[in-house]
């Protein structure tokens, strides 16, 4: 049984369930107690199309991490994704008082909720507001503000939004089961939690986690997050891909690309193929391996592509020194890593949850790296905030709720 | 990397490996010396040839040759060819000495100067007296050095194309692209030399290495038969698990090459693959596969392999073609008239040479003579009438009737002095002839292009999600359909 505090991550992915269940220790450290999982159906690229079918999956990869790790699971951490999430950089300022100089608490709340008052689509809602760096009467990278002297106070902030109500569905999916949501988290961040450490995250930093429907990706320069987004493409349009173009069901065409499959073109022997066996329902075939990694790379270098060139519309990227971290189920795929290398210029890696205690197996998996970078994530507001209640966070979230 | 050490010997074919000496003329030649050494080649190879004796202090090379003690005094030319040809006339017997008892020479200068212009050529007219085969890296200079300098290295490349076998010339200007603009003129210059060195590496492991398919001289100059052109060149080399397609695109990226674009116009490709002996019959059909894409159906395709245990796990591929460069055969179908000096009385010179012509040589070359002898004797034949004797000589030949006595193997072979000569100008004919050639093939290759058209557009499993629209494109729809990309 867990003795310090329970936290559990939920991801709702396109391709499965996955529940982390994690306690904090009071020395700090985070143990996973263990982890549930469920393949889920009624979801596509990341946000859930059929709501009760998406809940029994749900149920399933929650009961299936109470067994594993037995415990009560009460209350949930919920990453989100979907192409709706956007986001961008702002900058709040406020003046200090003429009677005063001396930076204090009240202010620097005072520059977040300025920084946040930038006008986005009205059905949108904030996910994250993340500090980059404050700015003290033109002087620049102060990372604590409080106690300093000076006038001006400025911040910059780098906000995530999304779509309020498709946001909501997710939570409701979960609070139907019934579980609580402590918060919600956008996936890219919360792996970028576990797969960087804080040094890489210094050195500049692009965490890719390529999910079943999603591409998330997040861009770390100087320790703050400057880029963040979502591509709604993901492993499963790799299955798609290859299940059109040899014409085989999906089933076959996800179990294809996971025990065969590589991204990498003319490494094979020329006319060497892959014999899928008959099975009920289905003729056996004879797939040439090439023709299967060509399907896999044509679309695993376009994704890429569209990722620098999106990514590339502002700057950052040329100052990022610590490279690609590749991560998500589809990073599994043969030669990813050599793939985005190729395209960023840069190294890439392919990487997963580091440096945790417990079922340390799970953390190896890439797969895992959202939830269990959603303890990693939680572990870090409780630090700031011990013990709030559901609601003063969802006011905070979403001023239209309770 | 390349040992040029006589520890190897393949039985059947020769017992040692070809004697081979890379000389590099003027300042910029041994500049590139320095850095074929640093790749790893004999320091006892290497010859120095400079009139700037400071300059020739500071060189690697083991053998040095001052050129014109008396002319010079040890300064440099001040970039007047005709003084630096003056001065290697004055030390002829230096070079033959430094150059002799080699089977290969390669002689790398940059042109537009004065030693490089003046004295490459006099160089390579001596090596071909002694019976070697010259193979000439001419670099030309970046056209921000002026129309002077421009004109002089042409003038040079026209020259060293009649006396050298082979003239591979790299545009300055084209190496400049190899460096990121902010990149420092050192660099520049110092990507030249890197690519000369490779190149030179190479062409001596090509002919060196024992071939499974071999490659001898004759594919060599196959390829580079349209002289005056411009040189395809592509080095690439990998260990990696997916060594063939990277070395390939290494060999590709080389600026020469054009990412492999120009390869579709070249109408002969010399392609050689060598790796140790892990290298699989597979890779090189990968590699050779790939490269296919890159060339025109009816191109010919020179294919050679080596296995060399010293390899390790390396693989390398080798690319060599060359284009009839349009503008280049323009300038030089009316080279300017050359200075005076270079008009010598020499009839008489060339009828001499023109004796031995029998065919004491065969034993020389047994790969090569029959092809490449074959050719350049008919084609002697068929322009001996139209050529003025006078036009086509180089003014060496002076010297020549006093020299061949001491040394019979020059007998041998001066012969082939001859024939490369008219070369070029036979060839120009051709050459504009291969200019045309490739357009019309271009436009083929492109008709050829199947376009695939399917009208349904299909989405699979995401038929009923909402569409992902990026860019204009709906990227549900499946990569290879988007861009008509055939998968099987």
């Amino acid at each position: 049984m867990a003795s310090g505090d329970l936290i559990v991550g939920l991801e709702i992915g396109t391709s499965k369930i996955c529940v982390v269940v994690g306690e904090t220790r009071p020395d700090g450290t985070l143990k996973i107690l263990g982890v549930g999982q469920a393949p889920s159906r009624g979801i596509r690229k990341g946000e859930i199309v059929d709501f009760e079918t998406a809940m029994k999956c749900v149920h399933e990869g929650v009961v299936d991490a109470e067994q594993k790790s037995d415990v009560m699971i009460r209350s949930v951490f919920v990453a989100v994704a979907g192409s709706h999430i956007e986001s961008f950089n702002n900058r709040g300022c406020v003046m200090l008082p003429e009677d005063r100089d001396e930076i204090d608490d009240q202010d620097v709340e005072d520059v977040k909720v300025n920084a946040r008052e930038v006008s986005i689509p009205a059905q949108n809602a904030f996910l994250h507001s993340i500090i980059q760096h404050y700015h003290v009467d033109g002087q620049d990278g102060v990372l604590n503000p409080v106690g300093m002297l000076g006038e001006k106070l400025e911040a910059d902030f780098h906000i995530i939004h999304g779509v309020r109500t498709r946001i909501q569905n997710t939570i409701r999916c979960v609070k139907e089961l019934p579980l609580e949501v402590e918060d919600v988290v956008f996936g890219a961040l919360a792996s970028a939690q576990v797969v960087l450490t804080q040094h890489q995250k210094n050195l500049g930093a692009l965490v890719v986690d390529i999910g079943g429907g999603t591409t998330d990706y997040i861009l770390y320069v100087d320790g703050a997050v400057k880029q963040s987004g979502v591509l709604a493409v993901g492993g499963d349009h790799i299955t798609n891909d290859i299940s059109m173009g040899l014409r085989i069901p999906m089933a076959r065409a996800e179990k294809l690309k996971t025990e065969e499959g590589s991204c990498i073109l003319g490494n094979c022997l020329p006319g060497e193929t892959i014999v899928l066996k008959d099975d009920s329902g289905f003729a056996g075939k004879e797939i040439e391996r090439e023709t299967l990694n060509t399907i896999i790379h044509l679309r695993l270098r376009e994704i890429f592509e569209l990722l620098k060139r999106t990514i590339e519309e502002e700057p950052f990227i040329n100052y990022v020194g610590g490279g690609i971290f590749i991560t998500g189920g589809c990073s599994l795929l043969n030669g990813i890593d050599h793939l985005a290398g190729e395209i960023f210029e840069m190294p890439a890696r392919v990487t997963h949850a580091q440096k945790l205690a417990g079922l340390t197996s799970a953390a190896e998996n890439p797969q895992f790296s959202t939830a269990i970078g959603l303890l990693k994530y939680a572990q870090a507001v409780q630090v700031d905030r011990p013990r709030r209640g559901i609601g003063r966070i969802f006011s905070r979230f979403f001023p239209g709720m309770r | 990397m390349i040992q040029l050490s006589k520890n190897y010997s393949l039985p059947e074919r020769q017992e040692e490996p070809i004697p081979i000496k890379v000389v590099g003329v003027g300042s910029a030649g041994s500049n590139a010396l320095d850095r074929v050494l640093l790749d790893g080649m004999d320091k006892n190879d290497l010859i120095a040839i400079n009139t700037d004796v400071q300059a020739l202090a500071t060189s690697v090379a083991a053998r040095k040759v001052q050129l014109g003690r008396t002319s010079t005094h040890g300064l440099g030319t001040g970039g007047d060819p005709e003084l630096g040809y003056q001065a290697a006339i004055e030390s002829a017997e230096e070079i033959r000495q430094a150059i002799a008892g080699a089977r290969m020479i390669f002689v790398c200068a940059g042109l537009g100067g004065g030693t490089g212009s003046g004295a490459a050529p006099v160089v390579a007219q001596l090596a071909r007296e002694a019976g070697s085969l010259v193979i000439a890296f001419a670099t030309l200079p970046f056209s921000f050095e002026g129309k002077r300098r421009a004109s002089q290295a042409q003038d040079a490349l026209t020259r060293l194309n009649e006396v050298a076998n082979a003239v591979i010339c790299f545009e300055n200007d084209r190496m400049g692209d190899m460096v990121a603009p902010k990149a420092g003129i050192h660099q520049a210059f110092g990507v030249a030399d890197m690519t000369i060195s490779q190149s030179v590496r190479s062409i001596v492991n090509l002919i060196q290495r024992p071939g499974l398919i071999r490659i001898g001289f004759d594919d060599l100059f196959a390829a580079l038969r349209s002289q005056n052109g411009r040189c395809l060149f592509g080095f690439g080399e990998s260990n990696s698990d997916n060594r063939a397609h990277d070395a390939l695109t290494q060999a590709l990226k080389n600026p020469l090459m054009d990412k492999g674009r120009m390869l579709g116009e070249a109408s002969h490709v010399l392609v050689q693959v060598a790796g140790g002996p892990g290298m699989t019959l597979s890779e090189v059909e990968i590699l050779m596969r790939e490269l296919g894409k890159h060339v025109r159906d009816h191109t010919q395709i020179v294919f050679g392999t080596a296995v060399d245990g010293k390899m390790g796990n390396r693989l390398t591929v080798t690319i060599i073609s060359s284009l009839a460069a349009e503008d280049s055969v323009e300038s030089q179908i009316a080279p300017p008239p050359m200075p005076e000096p270079f008009l010598a009385p020499p009839p008489a010179a060339l009828e001499e040479i023109d004796e031995p012509v029998s065919q004491p040589k065969i034993h020389a070359w047994p790969d090569v003579e029959a092809p490449v002898s074959g050719a350049m004797n008919e084609s002697a034949a068929d322009t001996a009438a139209t050529t003025p004797p006078a036009s086509d000589l180089i003014p060496l030949e002076q010297a020549m009737p006093i020299e061949p006595p001491p040394a019979p193997p020059i007998k041998k072979s001066a012969p082939r002095l001859i024939p490369p000569k008219k070369k070029p100008i036979e060839k120009l004919p051709v050459a504009e002839k291969e200019v045309k050639q490739p357009k019309t093939p271009k436009e083929k290759t492109h008709a050829k292009q199947e376009m695939m058209q399917f009208e349904p557009v299909t989405r699979g499993r995401f038929e009923k999600s909402e569409p992902t629209i990026v860019e204009g494109q709906d990227l549900d729809v499946p990569t290879f359909l988007r861009k008509n990309i055939k998968v099987k």
